[in-house]
């Protein structure tokens, strides 16, 4: 199995603000989003990162995508470093967040064009590619039409299909089926299926354990910035389903029931 | 490179399809355009009829007695040598002063006319009464038409200046005042309208982030932004600009005689624009660093009101100084300030205006950098 992802000792902490101390009932002013996680991902898997609220999954996955600098610790993709060689892993990956909004004044097409440029995406293929994802998602009948005046679903599609206007191998989903109905959110799990089969790699990060088992082929559990397990879907459902299994691994990490 | 353009394509449609945006930055020029005209008709409607009974103060010489009467409205003032009235009517304390040739009627009557008699009639152009004397006895010449004269003919060999005005300087001086402070006014109102939409708006809506984790390089994000924005603050205070000389005319109605833009040449114009053009440069830039601090639209425009009472001080400050040395020229936008009222009055030298364009691109160069360190810093970038 090839390597195409290498975590090592990633960590990231946030300065706190006197409000957020007083919210979060601690003295201390740092709070540490991800403690020293450490995990590989294999070409033609996809790797669920599963994690409740606030256990450091987005800032995890904006490290990997070079939005955001760890502290310490390094993470490779395809050997470039997250670290020293953003502007390599940034045209190696597609990252899809709710964070990274697009332009509501202009339309599907045109943003279509404009991330094709900046990540240097050839006319040809270009219409290509385009012509084949607005029909898989059914973009093309709106592809003249401002993002602002879509609906919530048609701009989730519209941010995942530029999120990978470049076709990159490497692809981090960080809550795809967010506030999607289950017909929109089965076409986003099908098509993640899909482009598992063309080969490309996943990181799936969600709170849903019904889409874990059912789409990952390994997963990470990461709960207060550490990763309290690692191993394939099958070895950790082969006693309970995962939703019990999770709840042990609470228990176990944090010491009180659920 | 390539991706330079990209963003500044970009921020072209964003700008061109939105009719409010355009509205918003070319607004102002249509607006000045109105005022300054309504202006300028209502003073030129008080200060230009010349009222029939007015009367101008004049120095003759060689009047034949039978034309006094023609000449009612001129109260005459006596025993002025030619120096002495020239000087009076340069500094407006006389309208007039006419020589008659020696012997005008037996010239006349004799039917000289190889030349003709010609009558000399000094006056100052840039002062209001003495335009209106001067009008007034023309009209009293041509009342005189059975007559066969001559008035104010350059006579060959003979260099005479019968408009007394050093009305080049008149209106240099006059432009040197408000025009550079009105110059800039303009530009950092089409400033103000244009960045912190593009940069804190981007960032408070999240679309900047969007771009940054593409493989496009901080600086060409940072320049692309920075040459689009700089090229609608320039459309709007071109459109400003075009208002304010539009209007100038009938603003300046009456004030003064001359066609005022006829005096500088090409090279001034030259000048000014390659100063306006670098100082949009550093406005834009120094606007965008703040508002790239900013979390929102609001906070950038309120991060960015100090800058701006900044650049008027110092719009006032090169009004008021009263002697300038060369190092001056070296201050980005205030030499710039200095080097436009430098060529309104005819004496801008050219070290000063190397100085004053060199100053404002190493400026802006330089703000184009910091521009691009920002957006490489998640605190600045992601400060929620
Ligand atoms: N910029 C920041 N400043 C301060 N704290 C932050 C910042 N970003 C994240 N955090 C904190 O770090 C922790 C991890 O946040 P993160 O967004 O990574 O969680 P998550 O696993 O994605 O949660 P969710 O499932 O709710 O999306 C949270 O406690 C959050 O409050
Ligand atoms: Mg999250």
């Amino acid at each position: 199995m090839e390597e195409i992802l290498k975590v090592e000792n990633l960590r990231k902490t946030f300065k706190l603000s006197r409000k957020q101390q007083k919210l979060e009932r601690t003295n201390t002013n740092v709070k540490t989003a991800v403690d020293n996680l450490s995990f590989t991902a294999y070409r033609g898997e996809i790797f669920g990162l599963l994690g409740p609220n606030g256990a450091g999954k987005t800032t995890t996955l904006r490290m990997l995508a070079t939005l955001i600098k760890p502290d310490s610790g390094n993470a490779y993709i395809e050997g470039a470093s997250i670290v020293s060689d953003e502007s390599k892993v940034r045209g190696k990956i597609g990252f899809l967040t709710s964070e990274l909004k697009l332009e509501e004044f202009f339309t599907p097409n045109y943003l279509f064009d404009f991330f094709s440029e900046l990540y240097g995406v050839e006319k040809s293929v270009r219409e290509n590619r385009k012509r084949e994802l607005f029909g898989k998602f059914g973009i093309d009948k709106f592809a003249e039409v401002k993002l602002g005046n879509l609906s919530t679903g048609m701009k989730q599609k519209v941010s995942l299909v530029i999120s990978i206007v470049h076709d990159p191998d490497f692809i981090i989903f960080d809550e795809p089926t967010n506030g999607l109905d289950v017909l929109t959110a089965k076409v986003v799990t099908d098509f993640l299926a899909e482009l598992r089969s063309a080969g490309k790699t996943i990181i799936l990060s969600t709170h849903i354990f019904s889409l874990v088992e059912r789409l990952c082929d390994r997963v990470g559990v990461i709960i207060d910035g550490r990763l309290v397990a690692l191993d394939t879907v099958q070895n950790l459902t082969a006693e309970k389903n995962l939703e019990e299994k999770f709840f042990d691994l609470y228990k176990e990490t944090v010491g009180e029931e659920v | 490179m390539k991706n330079v353009w990209t963003i500044v394509k970009k921020e072209f449609s964003r700008f061109f399809k939105d009719k409010r945006m355009i509205i918003s930055v070319l607004l102002p020029g249509l607006l000045i355009y109105i005022i300054y005209s309504l202006m300028g008709t209502i003073t030129s409607s008080v200060m230009g009829t010349d009222n029939e009974d007015a009367s101008y103060t004049a120095c003759v010489v060689n009047m034949p007695e039978s034309l006094s009467e023609g000449f009612e409205r001129l109260e005459l003032v006596e025993g002025l040598s030619e120096d002495e009235a020239k000087k009076k009517i340069a500094d407006g304390e006389l309208d007039l002063y006419i020589v008659f040739p020696e012997n005008f009627l037996e010239d006349i009557t004799a039917g000289k006319n190889d030349p003709y008699p010609n009558v000399k009639v000094y006056y100052d152009s840039s002062a209001q009464s003495s335009v209106k004397a001067f009008t007034y006895v023309n009209t009293v010449f041509e009342i005189l038409q059975g007559i066969k004269f001559t008035v104010n003919l350059p006579v060959e060999g003979e260099n005479i200046r019968f408009d007394l005005a050093d009305e080049k300087n008149t209106a240099g001086k006059m432009l040197s005042m408000f025009m550079p402070m009105l110059m800039f006014a303009l530009l950092v109102s089409g400033c103000v309208a244009v960045a912190p939409e593009a940069i804190a708006g981007e960032k408070e809506r999240g679309t900047m982030a969007t771009m940054l984790i593409t493989p496009i390089k901080r600086w060409e994000l940072a320049l692309g932004k920075i040459l689009s924005l700089s090229v609608f603050a320039l459309l709007s205070g071109i459109s400003s600009f075009l208002g304010v000389l539009l209007s100038l005319p009938k603003l300046m109605a009456g004030l003064s005689g001359g066609d005022m833009a006829a005096f500088y040449s090409a090279g001034d114009y030259f000048m000014i624009f390659g100063l306006i053009i670098s100082a949009v440069l550093v406005i834009i830039s120094a606007f965008s660093v703040m508002s790239a601090f900013a979390k929102s639209v609001k906070e950038a425009g309120a991060l960015i009101t100090p800058l701006m009472i900044l650049i008027i001080v110092l719009g006032v400050v090169s009004m008021v100084l009263p002697s300038v040395s060369v190092g001056l020229y070296a201050i980005p936008l205030l030499g710039c300030e200095l080097a436009m009222s430098a060529i309104f009055t005819f004496s801008i030298t050219p070290l000063a205006f190397v100085l004053a364009i060199v100053s404002n691109f190493v400026l802006a160069v330089a703000l184009v950098v910091a521009l691009s360190f920002m957006f490489r810093n998640e605190k600045i970038m992601f400060n929620k």
